[in-house]
This record gives structure tokens, sequence and C-alpha cells, in this order.
């Protein structure tokens, strides 16, 4: 019967798959983009990757669907100056993307054998870390260093949307983010949905260090619900001057590289956790980290400045 | 009863699958919105089911974030609206 479930998931991800792909309006693409997003959660969700199913349904429906409809909404006065790519530009885009899809293809279809795998490694030495879920463990403690390169790279993100500012705007707010529909309604959501979705949000990021969860996953539901209140005109977008926003974007990583620091005096090496200590500070990383990464996802769905500051 | 369970999800999954494949259809942007809302209940109902089936208890937290998110999707999709007006002229002001 379970091969049922995983027969009707696979048909309906193909079908979506090629609706996405061959719908001719954008907005419906990405529509249908989201659509394909949720039920990849499932699919995760039936591989028993709980956690990759979490940051696909935070991220897919939270977050890529916001950053993509906005940048729809950028392109039209872009098309209606009849600035369209040439057939020429057009084909090379699609081979381009069909040799990444046959590549990808090739590589997931003939897989190594045997497949290697340092799962059963990981299992052997979760109990130095103090964590439950093998997920973190792997993503700070064992992998660590990639997980702050990573983390780094979302303030680099911040960094490069903000550079596209233009310069009488520096320092000024985001473009309000309010939507064409506010209504009773969606103020209504906006207020009720949010107590719920932080509660969630702390949840996950809490759960992740011994359940699957984590603080991307956290930091991305908490994001959604700044952003809600954004487009139900509750709250306004920052002003990206604020010393005490720009301090909350680098909070996270700062305090993942002092905690690497601090492990060079306590164990001997950058990024080394004392046994007896490793937990405590893992679960203040994640919390400095779920922070910084929903301030970021805000902002990076926000965008450039579009407006002068206010004196 | 796993099978039972199963059975209902697969069930579920296909019932919400048509009403995906209608809803994407159209005719109006508003229907395409609902796909959304549809997987987030949909999809919410197909984990509870198959967190219990497979004893996965960890599941259901893919449920809430599914019910939680869909609902922040569907207020996404009504930014950018066809025929209103958009936020894109925002850099010329």
């Amino acid at each position: 019967m379970s091969l049922l479930v995983d027969l009707v998931l696979v048909a309906l991800i193909l079908m979506a798959a090629v609706w996405t792909v061959l719908v001719r309006d954008r907005r419906d693409a990405v529509i249908a983009f989201i659509v394909l997003g949720l039920l990849l959660s499932l699919v995760w969700m039936r591989l028993y990757a709980v956690d990759v199913a979490l940051t696909e349904a935070a991220v897919g429906g939270g977050a890529t669907g916001l950053v993509l409809l906005r940048a729809c909404a950028r392109l039209l006065p872009v098309e209606a100056e009849g600035r369209l790519p040439g057939p020429g530009t057009q084909i090379a885009a699609g081979l381009l993307s069909a040799i990444a899809a046959a590549g990808l293809a090739a590589v997931v279809l003939s897989p190594p054998v045997p497949y290697p795998s340092l799962a059963a490694l990981a299992a052997e030495n979760i109990h130095q870390v103090g964590l439950g879920n093998p997920v973190t463990a792997v993503l700070l403690a064992y992998r660590s260093l990639d997980t702050l390169l990573e983390k780094v790279v979302l303030v680099l993100a911040v960094i490069g949307v903000w550079a596209l500012t233009p310069d009488a705007f520096w320092g000024g707010a985001p473009g309000s983010l309010k939507s064409k529909h506010a209504s009773g309604a969606l103020d209504l959501l906006a207020r009720v949905l949010p107590p719920f979705g932080i509660v969630v949000g702390i949840y996950l990021v809490w759960n992740g260090a011994d359940h699957p969860g984590g603080t991307f996953q956290g930091g991305t539901v908490l994001a959604a619900m700044w952003l809600l209140m954004m487009m139900a005109d509750l709250a306004d977008p920052p002003e990206i001057r604020l010393k005490r926003l720009r301090r909350l974007v680098v909070f996270g990583p700062a305090v993942f590289i002092a905690a690497g620091f601090a492990g060079i005096f306590m164990s001997g090496w950058f990024l080394s956790y004392p046994p007896d200590y490793a937990k405590p500070i893992i679960v203040a990383v994640e919390a400095a980290l779920a922070l910084s990464i929903a301030v970021i996802l805000g902002l990076l769905v926000a965008g450039p400045a579009a407006e002068p500051p206010k004196r | 009863m796993p099978e039972f369970l199963y059975a209902a999800a697969a069930l579920v999954l296909l019932l919400t699958g048509l009403g995906l494949m209608r809803m994407l259809w159209g005719p109006s942007p508003a229907d395409r919105l609902m796909a959304a809302q549809l997987l987030g209940t949909g999809g919410g109902a197909i984990a509870l089911l198959i967190a219990i089936a497979s004893g996965t208890m960890a599941i259901i937290d893919i449920a809430l974030t599914l019910a939680l998110l869909a609902a922040f999707a569907a207020v996404a999709l009504t930014l950018g609206e066809p025929g209103t007006k958009t936020r894109a002229g925002e850099g010329e002001q």
C-alpha cells in the first residue's frame, strides 16, 4: 500500500514539473514551482529525510515563492519596453538547461558501487557531541566549518542585494511589500498567524538538537511571519542604515566564529567543542543563527532600498 | 492498521492531485492560488496519516510547517497579481 502512495506522488511530481516548464505565463510558472516544492517535501518525507522535508516545506513555501514573485513584478516594465531575449538566447538557455539536467540525471542514475557513505561513522560518534539528531551533528559539529561559511555567504548575499540600491536611496527602507489586496482578512491573518508561527519557529530550532528540525527551518518560518506582517502593512521594512539591524544580521555568524575561537583555547582546535559543553555551545550557536537567518531572509526578500532615508 | 492508513494517504493524495490539476488549469489566478492552499491542507493530512502509519512521529512537524506556510504562500501569491499596479516602478520615485 505504501507503494501506491509513492506511485501517485511520483505521477504528481512529474505532472507539476512538466507544467512548470510548459506554462506560458511567468507568474503561473512560479505558482506551479511552489506547488512542486510542496510536493517535493512530501517526497523527502517518504524517503524518511525529515530534516530535508522540513527545509523544503519552509523554504519552498515561505521564501522562494515570494522572491520569485517579486522578481516577476520587477520584470514587467522591462518586458513592456520590448527588451525580450532573442530566439538565439532562448535556444541557448534551453540547451544549457537540458545539458545541466542530463548531467544531473547521469549522476543520479549511475551511482558508484558500493555507495560511499559516512552515515555509520556519524552515528557511531554522535554521543561525543551530545546531540540526538545526526543531521544537526553533521551540520554543527562534524562539518561545522562548511556551515559557518554558508552563514557568512548569507551575510554576503545581503550586502550584494543592498549594493543594488541607487545612490539617492542609500540607507533608506526597501520598497513596501504591502499587498494590493490588503483587506480585513489579510489583516486578521497577519495578527493571528505570527504568534503560532513564532512558537513553531522556535520549536523547530530547539527541537533540532535531538529531532528533525534546525536553525534554517526555524529561521525561515520566523522570516515568513515577519514578511507576512510586512505584507499586511502591520510592520514596515526597516531602513538598511540602522545599526541595530546590521548587528542582528552579523550576530549569528559572529557568535559562531566566537565559539570557533573559544574552541582553540578549550580543546585546541578552531570550531572543536569540549565534549562536556558541546551541546550547550551548539544550541546557543543555533539560537543565534536562527535569529540572524530570520532577519537575513526577510531582508533578502524585501530587496534593496527603494526610498530615501527619513531624517 | 498501517496498511489501511497508507491506503487512506494514497486516496487523499490522489484526490489532492486531481484537485491540483483542475486548479493549476485555471481559468483565473485565484484558482491557481488555491492550489497552494489545497496542498497545505491535503499535504498536512497525508503527512499525518503517514506519520502514524510509519511510526515516524517527526513527520508531524512537516504537517505543522506545511499548514502554517501554505497560508503564507497564498498571501504571497496575491503580490504579483496581473492587472494590478506592481511594486516594480518604485525605483523611479
